[in-house]
Formats: structure tokens, C-alpha cells, sequence
């Protein structure tokens, strides 16, 4: 049981990651990003790729897949959702993008690091015993940094000038315009941070779960899992969203059989969302 | 008197709806101008077009000498031009501190802007006791006060103001437009003010033009159009 609750844990620190992404381009862009699976699939890819294959420490594997993400979602905006929000107002177009998208970077993922399952061994000394469970430190480790990115990223939002101009879009883009504000620029630099969120999950939870090319869009359900859970557009909605699914995803597969459990999670979100259509913290973006 | 901005025969759409059509007018330097009209009639497309939030299909927009329509609304703005939107437009969820700072956000010289701050709490000392509360949760007045004073703390030259009276109270609306009046003559900012409240819009400008489907169909002192009888028929509501 104890064992469990801490897999829930570190699972939900790094699904915050992905949630907080998520919310935060679905909050500035009005879009739910479907690629964002496959944008934590290639963080998992890059570091499986810097640490095993070239042999660089675990420390530059993450920052890579960091630097890799921030330049591919700033890409994603400048490239795509930036023309075609400029030539369409209506949302099937970005959803459309973004679908195309997800399958354009799986593929563009099968190519460059082919079909085989890859897995990070992340060999850190020493075991810590919590009540009667056994936790390597490799998880502890997963799991502080997680939650410390989590904690700078609502830092980041609440205390800096560009944390303030970036709730401001999402607030009203226009009138954020006015006030002087590149909304392009800010977009695209949303749109990077919100992929660097997901690729630094997937290059933490590869030491956990392997990836392979084709399994981004199972992950980006569970991320809109974890928002519809909490609340579209709220930081506090993804983070509680995303503990919740950790905790009932490691509680599940540790009680029930295999494929029962994202069964029991559907079901559970139908009749949750039944309640409660806006969510856990159902209030707009703050 | 110097010109500072200059609109030249603009027509502006919205899809292939018509908004505008051939609207010349100008501001000189230290002028309030209002622009008047019904529902529909054109008057915040105007300032979407001077801000550039709606690009012009015809016409030119000058601002000191510089051609400025094709610009994107930042890069206007950057020219010391702030708008106070139709509807006020703060952003609800962040603090009313928050929202001043966002007006403030090209400026870098921190110095400049707590002192303006404190100007701002001299002119509106009701925000200076919500200064960290959410500016969602204050009164109608106080929300124009923010968004009004998001406005000022980019230290504008030119002031857009688009129906700051809209649903207050006839105090809160007088306190307003003296607001207007100062900043005109004591800091000498040059203010175009769209207003349904025409009469209190007539009586605190120099000059103002009368809107009618998206043209120009009066303009004159605001003086003398307090006592013209078109204007009276079409704008103040009939005989006073
Ligand atoms: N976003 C929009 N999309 C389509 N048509 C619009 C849009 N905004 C305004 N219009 C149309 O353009 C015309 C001018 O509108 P505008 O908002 O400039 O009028 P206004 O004088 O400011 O009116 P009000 O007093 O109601 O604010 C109207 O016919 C209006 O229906
Ligand atoms: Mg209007």
C-alpha cells in the first residue's frame, strides 16, 4: 500500500509537468494541444539518446531534452498555430493543426530514434525505506526534481514580469496588445515552455517507463485527463488533476488487473465530469 | 496647433460587413475630441483602427508625421498611445496592483513608475486600499478607475477612451469626466473620448464629430453643437 501511494506520487509530479503544460497552451492559444504526448515521447527520446547512447551525465540529458522541447513548441507556434490562427478564427483549425501535428512528430520520432522501446537505467546509490516500502533514490530523485519544477514554474506565473504578461493573454489577448505587448513573441514563448513541462516529464519518466514512437497519443489522453479532472486553464486544476490520476493509476495497477484500470478511469471521469463538468478547481485561468 | 494623429478618408470591415466608410478626422496636440453616435455607428471600430487591432481597407492613419496603419497594435501603442477599452476590459482574476503594473509594462524605469503609482493613488485613493485585491471583485466604478489607470501608467501623449460612463453612476460618471478634464489641462494629454453619454462628452471637449452607420455626419466645437438642433434631434435625445 505504502509503495503504491509513493509510485503515486512521483507519477503525479511528473504528470503536474505535463498537465502544467498543457493548461498553459491551452490557456494562451485557446487549443488543447494533441501532440503534447508525443512532445513528452521525444524528452524521453533526447535523453534516452544523451545519456545511454553518448554516455553524457543524466544532468545534461535533461537539460537537453529541456533545450530540444522549448525550441520544437517555439517552433510549433511560429511555424504553425501562428498562421493558421492568423488565417482562421475558428478552433477546429488549431485542433486540426494539432492533431496533424501529434502524427507529424511521431513520425518525425520513428525516423530519427526508429520503432525499438527505449528505457533510461538511472543508477543512483542507495534505497530509502519509507514505513514498509523501498524507494530507490533514482525515484526520489525523479521525483524532488519534478516537484521542484513544478514549484519554480508557479513561481515563474505569479512573481515575474513575464509570468504576469503571460496570465494577461490568457486573460484578454487583445487588450493585452495594447498594453504594448508582442502577443506573437509572448505565444510562441508560452508554447515553449508548456513543451519543455512535457519534455522534461518524459525524460524523467524514462527512467521509470520506457518510451517508444507510438505511444503519444495514449499519454496525451492521460494529460487531458488530468486537466479535464481539475479544471481547463487553471494551474491549481492541473496539479491537483495530475495527483489524483498518479495516485489512482499506481493504486490500480497495484489492486487490479492490468487494462482494468484506465476502464475504472474512464468511467470514473464520465460519472466525475457528470457532476462537475468544469473540473475539480472549475474556475477560468488566474 | 501641431497635428498629432490623422485619420484620411479610412473604411474598415469586420468580415465583409462595412464599419466605416471614408471617416476623415484629427487631433492636435492638447485637444479632447469626442466622437458621438448610436449604437453601431462605428465609434470604438474607430479606435480598433487607430490601435490597430482592425487593420483599415482604405485610408491612412498618420500619428505625428508617421504613417501608422499596417502597424500591429503593440508597435502603436509603443508610439505613447493607450486606450481604455468599451466594457473596461481589466483582467478580473489578476490583482488591481497586477493590472496597473500590465499598463506599465513597456516602461523600464522603475523609479518612473512607483512615482506614477503614487501620482495615480493622489487621483483614484480608492485603489490605493484594493491594491491587492482581485480587480474582478471591485464595483463598476472602481474597475474603470483600473482600467483608466492602466491606461495613465504607460504615461500616454494620447489617450483613447471608449464609453468609460457606460453603466455607472451618475457620481462615479462625474468624477470621470473631471478625471478627463485634468489630465487635458494640467498634464496636457490629448484625449479622443467615445461616448452614448453625449451631452457630459459635448461639454468637457474641444471639437467632436457625430457618427451615423459608419460615417461622418457632423463635426464641429462641441460648444456649438451642444445648442445645434441636428445634434439635439439626433444625439441629446430630442428638445431640452
Ligand atoms: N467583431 C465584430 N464582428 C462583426 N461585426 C462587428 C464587430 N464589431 C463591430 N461590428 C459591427 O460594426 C459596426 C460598428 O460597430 P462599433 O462597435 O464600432 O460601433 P459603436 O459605435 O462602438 O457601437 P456601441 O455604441 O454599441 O459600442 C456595427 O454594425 C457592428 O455590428
Ligand atoms: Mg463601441
Amino acid at each position: 500500500m505504502t509503495q503504491a501511494l509513493i509510485n503515486g506520487l512521483v507519477l503525479g509530479a511528473n504528470y503536474a509537468l505535463m498537465a502544467l503544460g498543457l493548461t498553459l497552451i491551452f490557456a494562451l492559444m485557446g487549443v488543447l494541444n494533441f501532440a503534447h504526448g508525443q512532445l513528452y515521447v521525444l524528452g524521453g527520446f533526447v535523453t534516452y539518446y544523451v545519456f545511454t547512447v553518448m554516455g553524457l551525465p543524466f544532468v545534461v540529458a535533461v537539460l537537453a531534452s529541456i533545450v530540444v522541447l522549448a525550441i520544437v513548441g517555439f517552433l510549433f507556434d511560429a511555424l504553425f498555430f501562428r498562421r493558421v490562427q492568423q488565417r482562421s478564427a475558428r478552433e477546429e483549425s488549431s485542433m486540426l493543426l494539432a492533431a496533424g501535428l501529434a502524427l507529424l512528430l511521431e513520425s518525425l520520432i520513428l525516423l530519427g530514434f526508429g520503432e525499438k522501446q527505449r528505457g533510461v537505467a538511472l543508477s543512483v546509490s542507495g534505497v530509502y525505506q519509507i514505513f514498509d516500502a523501498y524507494v530507490p533514490a533514482s525515484r526520489v530523485v525523479v521525483f524532488v526534481v519534478a516537484m521542484l519544477a513544478v514549484v519554480l514554474f508557479i513561481l515563474f506565473m505569479r512573481h515575474t514580469k513575464p509570468g504576469r504578461v503571460l496570465r494577461a493573454i490568457a486573460q484578454d489577448r487583445d487588450v493585452t496588445a495594447l498594453q504594448g505587448v508582442n502577443i506573437a513573441l509572448y505565444s510562441g514563448v508560452g508554447f515553449a515552455i508548456g513543451s519543455a513541462l512535457a519534455g522534461l516529464a518524459g525524460s524523467l519518466l524514462v527512467t521509470i517507463f520506457a518510451v517508444n514512437s507510438g505511444m503519444g497519443t495514449a499519454i496525451s489522453i492521460k494529460a487531458f485527463i488530468m486537466v479535464m479532472l481539475g479544471g481547463a486553464g487553471i494551474v491549481s486544476g492541473a496539479i491537483v488533476g495530475a495527483f489524483v490520476l498518479g495516485m489512482v493509476e499506481a493504486l490500480g495497477y497495484a489492486f487490479l488487473p492490468g487494462s482494468v484500470t484506465y476502464l475504472v478511469i474512464f468511467v470514473g471521469l464520465i460519472l466525475f465530469l457528470v457532476i462537475r463538468p468544469n473540473g475539480i478547481m472549475g474556475k477560468p485561468w488566474g | 496647433m501641431t497635428r498629432l494623429l490623422d485619420l484620411r478618408s479610412i473604411s474598415a470591415a469586420y468580415d465583409r460587413v462595412r464599419a466605416l466608410q471614408d471617416v476623415s478626422l484629427h487631433v492636435d496636440k492638447g485637444e479632447v475630441i469626442a466622437l458621438i453616435g448610436a449604437n453601431g455607428a462605428g465609434k470604438s471600430t474607430i479606435l480598433r483602427a487607430i490601435t490597430g487591432l482592425i487593420r483599415p481597407v482604405a485610408g491612412e492613419i498618420h500619428l505625428e508625421s508617421e504613417r501608422i496603419d499596417g502597424l500591429r497594435p503593440d508597435q502603436i501603442v509603443r508610439r505613447n498611445v493607450a486606450m481604455v477599452p468599451e466594457g473596461r476590459r481589466i483582467y478580473p482574476l489578476m490583482t488591481v496592483k497586477e493590472n496597473l503594473l500590465m499598463g506599465a509594462y513597456k516602461r523600464s524605469d522603475k523609479a518612473g513608475i512607483l512615482q506614477d503609482l503614487e501620482r495615480l493613488f493622489v487621483r483614484f485613493p480608492r485603489l490605493k486600499e484594493r491594491l491587492s485585491q482581485s480587480a474582478g471583485s471591485l464595483s463598476g466604478g472602481e474597475q474603470q478607475m483600473v482600467a483608466i489607470g492602466r491606461a495613465l501608467m504607460a504615461r500616454p501623449t494620447l489617450l483613447l477612451l471608449d464609453e468609460p460612463s457606460l453603466g455607472l453612476a451618475p457620481q462615479v460618471v462625474r468624477e470621470i469626466a473631471r478625471t478627463i478634464r485634468d489630465l487635458n489641462r494640467e498634464e496636457g494629454m490629448s484625449i479622443i473620448l467615445v461616448e452614448q453619454n453625449s451631452r457630459m462628452a459635448l461639454k468637457i471637449s474641444n471639437r467632436a464629430y457625430g457618427l451615423s452607420t459608419g460615417k461622418i455626419v457632423i463635426s464641429g466645437i462641441s460648444r456649438d453643437l451642444l445648442s445645434d438642433d441636428r445634434i439635439r434631434e439626433i444625439y441629446l435625445g430630442g428638445a431640452v
